[in-house]
C-alpha cells in the first residue's frame, strides 16, 4: 500500500506539472509580493511582476469590506502600468472595518487571478504622519501652532483629531548635544529659553493612550527675539481659602500693574486658534499687588489654566507661562474632631466626627472620605500611622494604664491629588487600670467562694474532734440507748416471736419449795410487776402475760393452802 | 429576656446593612454626577422641530450599547473613555447652525473634560497592563459608529435638523454611559 500511495502521489505531481503549463500565460503574470503602506490616508500599494515581459501588463486593483459581496474597483489603481499606486482612504469611507484587497494583472485580454491581500483594518495599519508646525517667538519662550496629521477632510484620524498630544524636541542650533524634549497640546509654548540664539526643533503627533507615535516633522527654526523691556511675572500660584481663591506671583520690579486671565482646560485639546477664548479674572485686572482674590462662585467645576502679564511706562510683558488649576483638587476639606475614650484597659474607642463648619458645607457629603489617624504614646515619639474607613473604631493591644495621644486629618478616599484636610487638634487619653490584678481579684474571689464550704466542713469536722475529746458527752452510749428506746418500740410493732423465758421448777424439798416460795415471792412481785405492766400496757405485755398467766396456773393450789 | 432582645437586635442590624447604599468608589460617583449633569444640560437645549426626528436613521450604534452587556471593568472604562472622547470631538464642530447657547455646550465639554481627566490615570494603567494591541473591536465600532454621525452632520452642512437627530444620539449615549459608571465600584 505504501508502494501505491507514492505511486499515486507522483502520477498527481506529475499531472499537476502537465496542467500548469497550461494555465501557466495566465498565472505569470499574476503580481507577487503585494505590499500596503498607509501614512495618514494615503495607501500605497506595491508589488512585483512575475512575468519577465513587463510591456502591455497592467494591474487593477479592487477592495470590499470584509463580508460583504461587492467588489469596488479603486479608482487610481485602474490598469496601471507600473507596480505600485495609491488610493485614499476617503474613497474607502471606512476605515475601522476590515476590507479585503484583490489585485491582477491584465495583458490585452487576458487577466490574470487575483492576487487577494490579507484582509485588515485600515485604522489599525496606518501610520501617523508627521504634524503641520507654526512658529513664532518671543523672549523666552517660542509660540507652537500644530495642526494634527492628515488633511482636513481626512478621515483617518478624524475621531481622534482631539486626542493628539505632540512630541517636540528642540535644541540649539549651535550645540545639537543640548536636546531637550516636551510633550505639548496643539496650541502650546515651549519656555525657558535664552533671548536671541537660534533654536531648532522637529515634532511628532502620538496618541498615547494607544501607544501610536507618528513620523518626526521636518525640522524648523527660529531666533528668539531679545530681551523684552518689561519682564513677565514668575511662579503663579493659587490657593483656596474657604469661600475665595488666592492668586499670587513673583515680580520683583517696581509700579507695575498686572491682569489675569484664564481659559477652560478643555480648548487646549481642540487644534486651533483659541486665543479669544481667555477670560479676564473678575478683580484681577489693573491690580497694583502681586496678588488678586477672587471669589469661590466664579467658577465651582472644572480645570483652568491662568496666566499673568505686567504692565508697566515701557510697555506690557509677554505673559506668564500658564498654569495648571484645577478646582477640585483645590477643594477644602475641613479637619476632623475626635473624641477619644478608655473602655478597657488594653483599648481605646475614637469616634471621628465633622466640625460644624463642615456641616453646613455639602462638600464632606460630596465626597466619601477617609481617615488617616497617628496615634502614638505619650512619652515615646513612636508614631503609628493608621488609615481608617469607618468613624468609630477601637485601638486594641494597648498598655494598661499608659497614655495615647490621638490625632486625624479626613482625605477625599481614592483621590490622591486633594491634599486632604489639616490635622484635627490632638486628643490624648489614659487606659484603664491593668488586667492583671484584675485576673487575681477574679480568681481569688472564685476560689474563695469554692473553698467556704470545704472550710466549713473541714473546720465543723475538727470541732466534732475536740468536742469528743475534751468535752465528752454523758450520755450512755448509743447502742444502749438504742437498746432501751427499742424495746417497747419492738413490741410495739412486732406482735410475737419474743424469746420466752422459761421458768423450771424442780418441785423435791423445802428448801427447793423454799427457793420456790422465794422465787414466788419474787414471782408474786413479779406478778404484780407484771399485772401491773399488764394492766398499764395492754397488748404489749405478752410474755409476761404468759408468764403471769403460767404463774397463776402453777399456783393456784398453793394460793388455797 | 435578655437572649430576645439580643436577637431582634441582631437581626436589625443585619437588615440595616443589606439596605445600606452599596458603595461606590469616588471616580464612580464623581463620573455619575458628571453623566447626569451633562445629561441636564441637553436637555437644556431648545429641541427643534420634531419633523426632524420622523426620518429613521441607522449610524449603526453598536450592538453593545443597545443590549445591556456583561463587560469587565478594564473593557467598560476603555469603552466610557472612548464614548466621552468622541462626544467631546462631536460638540467641538460647528453648531453655529442651531442657535444653542455657546455657554451650554462649554459646560458640557468641561464636564467632559473633566470625566476623562479623571480617567486619564486608569485609562493608563489599563492600557500599560493589557500591551494593548489596539485590537479592542468594541472601540473601533464605537469610531465607526460616531465616524457616521460626522458623515452625516457633514453631508446635511451642520445644520439644524442634522444636529437635532445627533443631539438625540448623544443623548441616549448619555444612558448607556451612566450604566457603565456602575462598573467603577471599588
Amino acid at each position: 500500500t505504501m508502494l501505491a500511495l507514492l505511486g499515486a502521489t507522483t502520477l498527481m505531481l506529475v499531472a499537476g506539472r502537465w496542467v500548469l503549463p497550461g494555465a501557466s500565460g495566465e498565472a505569470n503574470l499574476k503580481p507577487e509580493n503585494v505590499e500596503i503602506h498607509i501614512i495618514d490616508d494615503n495607501f500605497f500599494l506595491k508589488w512585483n511582476s512575475s512575468s519577465e515581459s513587463v510591456k502591455n501588463v497592467t494591474f487593477s486593483a479592487d477592495y470590499q469590506i470584509l463580508g460583504m459581496d461587492n467588489w469596488k474597483k479603486l479608482s487610481g489603481c485602474q490598469h496601471i502600468t507600473s507596480t505600485k499606486c495609491n488610493f485614499s482612504s476617503v474613497e474607502l469611507e471606512n476605515v475601522f472595518e476590515k476590507i479585503e484587497l484583490r489585485i491582477r494583472a491584465e495583458e490585452g485580454n487576458n487577466t490574470s487571478t487575483w492576487y487577494e491581500v490579507e484582509p485588515f483594518v485600515p485604522f489599525l495599519e496606518a501610520q501617523i504622519g508627521p504634524p503641520d508646525v507654526h512658529l513664532e517667538a518671543e523672549d523666552k519662550a517660542i509660540i507652537l501652532s500644530i495642526s494634527p496629521p492628515g488633511t482636513k477632510d481626512s478621515i483617518m484620524w478624524a475621531m481622534d483629531r482631539s486626542s493628539f498630544r505632540y512630541s517636540v524636541v528642540i535644541w540649539k542650533n549651535s550645540s545639537s548635544l543640548e536636546e531637550r524634549t516636551e510633550t505639548v497640546y496643539p496650541e502650546d509654548k515651549i519656555y525657558k529659553l535664552s533671548p536671541e540664539i537660534t533654536y531648532c526643533l522637529k515634532v511628532k503627533a502620538e496618541l498615547r493612550l494607544q501607544s501610536r507615535v507618528g513620523c518626526y516633522s521636518p525640522v524648523y527654526c527660529i531666533n528668539t527675539t531679545e530681551r523684552h523691556k518689561v519682564p513677565s511675572p514668575e511662579n503663579i500660584q493659587i490657593n483656596a481659602d474657604n469661600q475665595i481663591y488666592v492668586l499670587k506671583w513673583d515680580y520683583p520690579y517696581e509700579n507695575a500693574t498686572f491682569q489675569a486671565q484664564w481659559l477652560r482646560a478643555f480648548f487646549k485639546k481642540i487644534p486651533g486658534n483659541h486665543s479669544d477664548k481667555w477670560k479676564q479674572i473678575p478683580n484681577c485686572e489693573n491690580v497694583t499687588s502681586t496678588y488678586c482674590v477672587f471669589p469661590r462662585e466664579v467658577s465651582s467645576r472644572g480645570i483652568y489654566y491662568v496666566r499673568v502679564r505686567a504692565s508697566n511706562g515701557n510697555g506690557t510683558s509677554f505673559w506668564s507661562e500658564e498654569k495648571e488649576f484645577n478646582i477640585e483638587m483645590k477643594t477644602i476639606i475641613f479637619p476632623p474632631v475626635i473624641s477619644v475614650k478608655s473602655v478597657t484597659d488594653d483599648s481605646l474607642h475614637v469616634s471621628v466626627g465633622a466640625s460644624e463648619e463642615s456641616e453646613n458645607m455639602s462638600v464632606n457629603q460630596l465626597y466619601p472620605l477617609i481617615y488617616e489617624v497617628i496615634f502614638w504614646e505619650n512619652t515615646s515619639n513612636a508614631e503609628r500611622k493608621v488609615l481608617e474607613k469607618r468613624t468609630n473604631f477601637i485601638f486594641p493591644d494597648l498598655k494598661p494604664l499608659t497614655v495615647y495621644c490621638v490625632k486625624a486629618r479626613a482625605l477625599i478616599e481614592n483621590d490622591r491629588r486633594n491634599k486632604g484636610s489639616s490635622f484635627s487638634d490632638t486628643v490624648c487619653e489614659k487606659t484603664k487600670p491593668g488586667n492583671t490584678s484584675k485576673t487575681w481579684l477574679i480568681v481569688g474571689t472564685c476560689t474563695a467562694l469554692f473553698s467556704i464550704p470545704v472550710v466549713i466542713y473541714v473546720v465543723s469536722v475538727f470541732l466534732r474532734c475536740v468536742k469528743y475529746v475534751f468535752f465528752p458527752s454523758s450520755k450512755p452510749p448509743s447502742s444502749v440507748d438504742e437498746y432501751f428506746s427499742d424495746q417497747p418500740l419492738r413490741n410495739l410493732l412486732l406482735s410475737t416471736s419474743e424469746e420466752q423465758t422459761e421458768r423450771c421448777f424442780i418441785i423435791e424439798n423445802a428448801s427447793v419449795i423454799t427457793e420456790i416460795e422465794e422465787t414466788d415471792e419474787i414471782d408474786e412481785v413479779h406478778k404484780k410487776y407484771s399485772s401491773q405492766t399488764s394492766q398499764d400496757s395492754g397488748n404489749y405485755s405478752n410474755e409476761d402475760e404468759n408468764s403471769g398467766s403460767k404463774i397463776s396456773e402453777e399456783f393456784p393450789q398453793q394460793d388455797s393452802v | 429576656m435578655t437572649h430576645r432582645c439580643l436577637l431582634q437586635m441582631v437581626l436589625l442590624l443585619c437588615f440595616s446593612t443589606t439596605a445600606l447604599p452599596r458603595s461606590y468608589s469616588l471616580l464612580g460617583l464623581q463620573e455619575r454626577r458628571s453623566a447626569a449633569v451633562s445629561q441636564k444640560l441637553l436637555w437644556q437645549l431648545p429641541s427643534t422641530p420634531q419633523r426632524c426626528l420622523e426620518a429613521r436613521m441607522d449610524f449603526q450604534m453598536p450592538e453593545e450599547m443597545k443590549q445591556a452587556q456583561q463587560f469587565q471593568k478594564e473593557d467598560a472604562i476603555l469603552v466610557m473613555y472612548e464614548m466621552l472622547q468622541q462626544i467631546f470631538g462631536i460638540l467641538t464642530r460647528d453648531f453655529s447652525s442651531t442657535g444653542w447657547s455657546e455657554t451650554i455646550i462649554e459646560d458640557l465639554l468641561v464636564e467632559l473634560y473633566g470625566q476623562m481627566n479623571r480617567l486619564q490615570p486608569i485609562q493608563k494603567e489599563i492600557m500599560q497592563k493589557k500591551n494593548f494591541t489596539m485590537g479592542n473591536t468594541t472601540v473601533l465600532h464605537l469610531k465607526k459608529y460616531y465616524l457616521n454621525l460626522m458623515y452625516y452632520l457633514k453631508s446635511k452642512e451642520y445644520n439644524r435638523c442634522a444636529w437635532t437627530v445627533v443631539r438625540v444620539q448623544i443623548l441616549t449615549n448619555f444612558s448607556f454611559l451612566k450604566s457603565l459608571t456602575a462598573y467603577l465600584r471599588d
